[in-house]
């Protein structure tokens, strides 16, 4: 049984191009110029899928982007996509379309049981039905509701289409390529502005595509052709305007054949001309397959040569309908119209009886019947007839599309004469045309964008004066006119009378949400969840607001609409996220070392956007084993590792030294030139910000180092200070942190190791003592040679020029080769500094303070600081803060995490205890588990025994608390 | 031990040149980058005397035979040329920046579409001249992009962000070529 038939001719089908698709697993065939929507009726397909609640059979109500019912799941495998309107589908070879929320097929779904449990399912079902017998009732039921609910399904494999971005800057943008749209981009272009003219259908003409005029497709066509040839003005097609937000920025996503392209725009002037979107009627059973709106089907008719088989009923509220009831007639179809008023207006009334058309005035439908499609029509009112017909062809009038001034923030307002919200105003530089302003006829939609374009271009300056736009030689616009809005009380059977067709929300349901007090629009929307689905209430906010508006006794301005937010049509994540996916899904950070790790061996692990070198095979196979050999490596012999990540800024000017001064906590104003000094730096809380060490280049050049994870934040604070609290210091400062290399040779041979390497260059204690600097050339470029310690032993950094970095550090390795030099990795740098006792990223987090680290005595008392009185408020000097203290494992078989809560030996294994671990390693020299922790109360408890629990893995451990410093508190090594 | 020469490498020592219709994207290295500063307008006019006219505003990068100097802020250039930093005023603050950079080349007539899909900037010919130069972000990270002729752009990326850039790019100009 079909309702739709096609046309030998006419439509904007291409029939010599036959293009074949598979619908449920059927092959099936289109022409060129179709939509799948359009080439399913022409197929026969009327009912193409069930209802979101009730598995009701439904078919296609619109030929739109606010189709609620014809959604499909296109696509197999990696590229399926559920939800695509089969209105907005162009039909393309090959194309796979399934239908969703039915099981096993939409004409024989099992899932309809569902209908006869209606009764639960009224609105607000989930808090009612499941929240009880018993407390955890919810939980119980959430997995069975959440498998029940949902449209279709998304794939779970990753998606390989190709999503991507693109930024634009236009001086007018204009969005919707209906006669408005058209006119207003013909002129912005005729006068030089670079226009975009964004169409979400697949082309060019909005409403004009579903006329049958000649007349009107040639001024389409002269106008698409203009505008073609202009190069200032760029058209897409298959491109929706989805957010308007604050800046006149604008995004557009369009269909590209293999993903998403998304636009953001930044738009001098922005002209909306986005259209208007036709309600339905309500009344009982109004959502059996073959009820359409009365656009849709001139659309279905006068695009794509579709008419309904034999006999057609057409139910308005207003005149628009009529140019349906006119062309279906013409077409050879016999029509009769239900009339809600009194009379349709102008020379309707004679057009119609020249066509043969019954018109029923003062009528509506009282019911409808048919299983799987539409088969009747019951009128109401006096004319109590049932009609046998194909199709039932349906306008509650028309609802402006708001939605992207609503996304502005500005708050639709209603128009009582349309019986609709139309923009309660518009954002500076944005124009409104046509339909979307509430003015219905065409010839007014051209007018409207001519003058919204001269408006911009005025705005923007632009002094030529453009050619007007050729008015189309039609009749002049007929007058709208409209009924009165859906009233409870004109619905004879409201139990299923449905306002959204997506979500299954009748008009029952809204009584309901009155009845129950949720009469605020935004209430009655969440307690019904109308509006919420894919389609966002297109076809039924307004209606629902006649309806609240009605049984509140109040207008439905007053009643007043919910806010509509960006994207106004459903967008995949994929298409938002671009590129940013796998290997892309963000920067990757990689030391000028990195190819030489890479190809020798290094484990990389991430650590911030950084990838570091972890261990290397040399040392073993797992970190456990590798680190180990590594630390034993530094310990005994020489080691090199990669310390590039490290922050460096160089800081430059007659007033570094005094800027610095103020930046540490100790004082840098008499640091020698050619000397080094480690720091520590306090953000205006008087919290530790970062530490480091700072050496004196020249009487104004310093060279300063941070933490690898610190580093972009001291820069910006050390910007931020000059530039806000001290302009008048005389200080330069930039990051330095890609321009060099640095690795740090450390272990008791490291001195003879940098004297193989760099023979002629004097690195004895006399020339380079420890906390010493210099400057030396070497190899064709410059060494910054720093006799710096993290590891606690013998060590030197050297930095270099970043090209130069793997040359130096390959001729390192080789000239020191007879010390058994090795490379070490960041686990083997982190637990070395562990048994030193320095404090590094996990104990500088932005919570402690300088007395919490036991470095209260580096801070000067005569010099200010930044952060010097703060730190000492009376919270931040409390004896029982938690500070730094070394623990050492006192059970040798069990295992110590980091992250572990600290307890005392008497305390009660419960809550945030007395402290955390912060870092833990295996001491190679104590043979044994050491960590380093925050604990209350600190160094007075040295000595205590004290509990780690892990709770995650329900383990305890017994710990000594020690002073961090774990070995060689004197620096005998490190002044070697 | 025989003298030792330190030998120099790019971050993009392991990718090769793309090139499809349109756009080609490769390495453009081997140049010398300076960041000079100052204060006030004094160091200004000695500068200028060394390196040629100063732009005046940030944005427009002068070029000349031996140098191209682009003024990044108020008080700060970079001067891109041989042995830039030689021979500069005392007054300048001289910072050594060229292996903090990698350059890159992007010409071709879809250059423009290319670099309007990476950056949120207006690339359009009208906008983006020959001579002018952006600072911006490509892929999360920090470049700046030079117009060197009507299709061919200079992109200097963070040396170590290079890698990631780099193939940022060539994955855009790989998209550019399936529509």
């Amino acid at each position: 049984m079909t309702a739709f038939k096609r046309l030998d001719k006419g439509g904007r089908i291409d029939r010599s191009k036959t293009i074949a698709f598979t619908y449920d697993g059927a092959r099936l065939f289109g022409h060129g110029g179709d939509t799948l929507a359009s080439a399913l009726l022409a197929n026969g397909k009327t009912l193409v899928g069930r209802s979101f609640k009730y598995h009701r059979p439904r078919g296609f109500l619109s030929a739109g982007i606010e189709e609620p019912n014809g959604l499909f799941t296109m696509g197999e495998g990696a590229r399926q996509e559920p939800n695509i309107p089969g209105t907005m589908l162009p039909l393309a070879e090959g194309l796979s379309a399934k239908s969703q929320n039915a099981w096993p097929s939409p004409s024989f779904d099992l899932m309809a049981v569902n209908g006869l449990a209606g009764p639960l399912f009224g609105a607000g079902f989930y808090y009612k039905t499941f929240i009880g017998p018993f407390k955890k009732s919810w939980m119980f039921y959430e997995p069975f509701i959440r498998r029940a609910a949902g449209l279709g399904k998304a794939s779970e494999t990753l998606d390989t289409a190709r999503h991507d971005a693109q930024y634009g800057f236009f001086d007018c943008v204009v969005v919707g390529a209906g006669p408005a749209g058209l006119a207003a981009a013909l002129v912005a272009g005729r006068a030089g502005a670079k226009v975009l003219l964004a169409e979400q259908d697949s082309e060019l003409g909005g409403s004009l595509l579903s006329e049958s005029s000649a007349t009107l497709e040639r001024w389409r066509m002269d106008a698409v052709s203009e505008l073609q040839s202009l190069a200032n003005v760029t058209t897409l097609v298959r491109a929706t305007a989805q957010g308007l937000y604050d800046g006149s920025q604008i995004t557009i996503a369009e269909h590209k054949s293999n993903g998403m392209l998304f636009h953001v725009i930044r738009a001098k002037t922005i002209i909306i001309a986005a259209g208007a979107t036709e309600r339905p009627l309500v009344f009982a059973n109004n959502d059996r397959p073959g009820i359409m709106l009365a656009s849709a089907v001139k659309t279905y008719l006068n695009r794509f040569a579709l008419v309904p088989k034999s006999r057609a009923v057409v139910a308005t509220n207003n005149d628009s309908a009529y140019e349906t009831a006119f062309g279906l007639a013409e077409a050879g179809v016999a029509v009769t119209v239900a009339e809600l008023r009194p009379s349709p207006t102008g020379d309707m009334l004679a057009q119609a009886a020249a066509l043969g058309i019954a018109i029923f005035p003062n009528t509506g439908i009282a019911d409808t019947a048919g299983d799987k499609q539409l088969r009747q029509v019951k009128l109401a009112g006096r004319h109590s007839v049932t009609i046998d017909c194909d199709v039932l062809a349906v306008s509650g009038g028309w609802s402006p599309n708001v939605h992207l001034t609503s996304h502005c923030g500005i708050k639709a307002k209603y128009d009582a004469k349309i019986a609709a919200f139309v923009p309660g105003g518009f954002a500076e530089s944005h124009f409104g045309a046509g339909a979307c302003l509430g003015h219905f006829g065409l010839l007014a939609a051209v007018r409207d964008g001519e003058s919204a374009a001269l408006a911009a271009l005025a705005r923007r300056g632009f002094t030529k004066k453009p050619k007007p736009v050729e008015l189309p030689s039609v009749r002049e616009d007929r007058p709208y006119h409209i009924g009165t809005g859906p009233r409870l009380s004109d619905i004879a059977k409201p139990a299923k009378a449905f306002i959204d067709f997506q979500h299954d929300v009748t008009a029952k349901d809204i009584m309901i949400a009155h009845e129950e007090g949720f009469h605020s629009v935004e209430h009655m929307k969440r307690y019904t969840t109308l509006g919420m689905a894919t389609d966002q209430g297109k076809t039924s906010n307004v209606n629902a607001i006649a309806i609240m508006a009605d049984l509140r006794g109040i207008d439905a301005g007053t009643a007043g609409t919910t806010t509509f937010r960006p994207p106004y049509s459903p967008l995949t994540i994929g298409a938002l996220a671009g590129r940013s996916v796998g290997k892309h899904f963000r920067p990757v950070r990689r030391s000028p070392l990195h190819d030489w790790h890479a190809n020798n061996g290094a484990t990389f692990i991430e650590a911030g956007l950084w990838l570091r070198a972890w261990y290397y095979a040399w040392a073993g196979s797992t970190p456990e084993d590798a680190y180990i050999k590594e630390m034993e490596l530094v310990r005994k012999g020489v080691g090199l590792a990669d310390v590039s990540t490290l922050g460096k800024i160089d800081v430059q000017g007659p007033d570094a030294a005094e800027f610095l001064n103020r930046v540490y906590v100790n004082g840098f104003a008499k640091l020698p030139v050619g000397k080094a000094r480690y720091g520590v730096m306090l953000n205006d809380d008087g919290v530790v910000l970062d530490d480091g060490t700072t050496s004196r280049i020249s009487d104004t050049q310093f060279y300063l180092t941070t933490t690898t994870a610190q580093a972009g934040e001291v820069m910006s604070w050390l910007e931020y200070l000059l530039q806000c609290h001290w302009p008048e210091l005389k200080v330069h400062v930039a990051s330095l942190t890609d321009e060099f290399g640095g690795m740090a040779v450390s272990g008791p041979k490291s001195r003879e190791a940098l004297q193989l390497a760099l023979p002629g260059i004097d690195v004895s204690n006399e020339a380079l003592p420890y906390m010493g600097v210099k400057d030396v050339p070497f190899g064709g470029t410059t060494l910054r040679l720093m006799r710096l310690s993290f590891s606690g032993e013998l060590a030197y950094e050297v930095h270099c020029p970043a090209n130069f970095a793997i040359s130096l550090w390959e001729h390192i390795l080789t000239a020191a080769e007879p010390l058994d030099i090795k490379p070490y990795g960041l686990e083997a740098l982190a637990s070395l500094r562990i048994e030193k006792g320095h404090v590094a990223g996990l104990e500088l987090d932005h919570r402690n303070t300088l007395d919490d680290l036991g470095l209260g005595k580096m801070a000067a008392k005569e010099k200010p600081f930044i952060g010097k009185e703060l730190r000492l408020r009376e919270k931040y000097q409390a004896p029982e803060r938690w500070s730094l203290m070394g623990l050492e494992l006192l059970e040798p078989e069990k295992k110590l995490r980091g992250g572990s809560i600290l307890f005392a030996a008497s305390d009660e294994i419960k809550g945030h205890g007395r402290g955390y671990i912060t870092s833990v390693t295996w001491s190679t020299e104590l043979d044994k588990f050491i960590a380093l922790g925050l604990y209350q109360g600190g160094l007075k408890h040295e000595g205590e025994e004290i509990i780690a629990a892990f709770p995650l893995k329900d383990e305890q451990v017994r710990l000594k608390l020690v002073s961090p410093h774990f070995i060689d508190r004197q620096g005998v090594r490190l002044h070697a | 031990m025989p003298e030792v020469t330190l030998a120099a490498r790019s971050p993009l020592a392991t990718v090769s040149a793309y090139a499809a219709p349109g756009i080609s994207i490769f390495e453009d290295g081997n140049f010398t980058l300076t960041q000079v500063a100052g204060f006030g307008r004094g160091f200004e006019k000695p500068l200028a005397e060394a390196v040629g006219k100063l732009p005046l505003k940030v944005g427009i990068a002068n070029s000349t035979d031996a140098f191209t100097v682009m003024r990044i802020a108020p008080q700060q250039f970079w001067c891109m040329g041989d042995h830039a930093s030689a021979g500069l005023p005392s007054e300048c603050l001289v910072t050594p920046l060229s292996s903090s950079r990698c350059r890159i080349k992007i010409e071709g007539e879809k250059a423009r579409i290319l670099l309007s899909r990476c950056a949120a900037v207006d690339f359009d010919e009208r906008s983006f001249k020959p001579g002018h130069f952006v600072m911006t972000g490509i892929h999360h990270t920090p470049v700046l992009i030079h117009c060197i002729e009507a299709h061919a752009f200079h992109l200097y990326a963070m040396r170590t962000f290079a890698l990631g850039v780099w193939e940022w790019l060539v994955d855009a100009a790989g998209g550019l070529n399936h529509e």
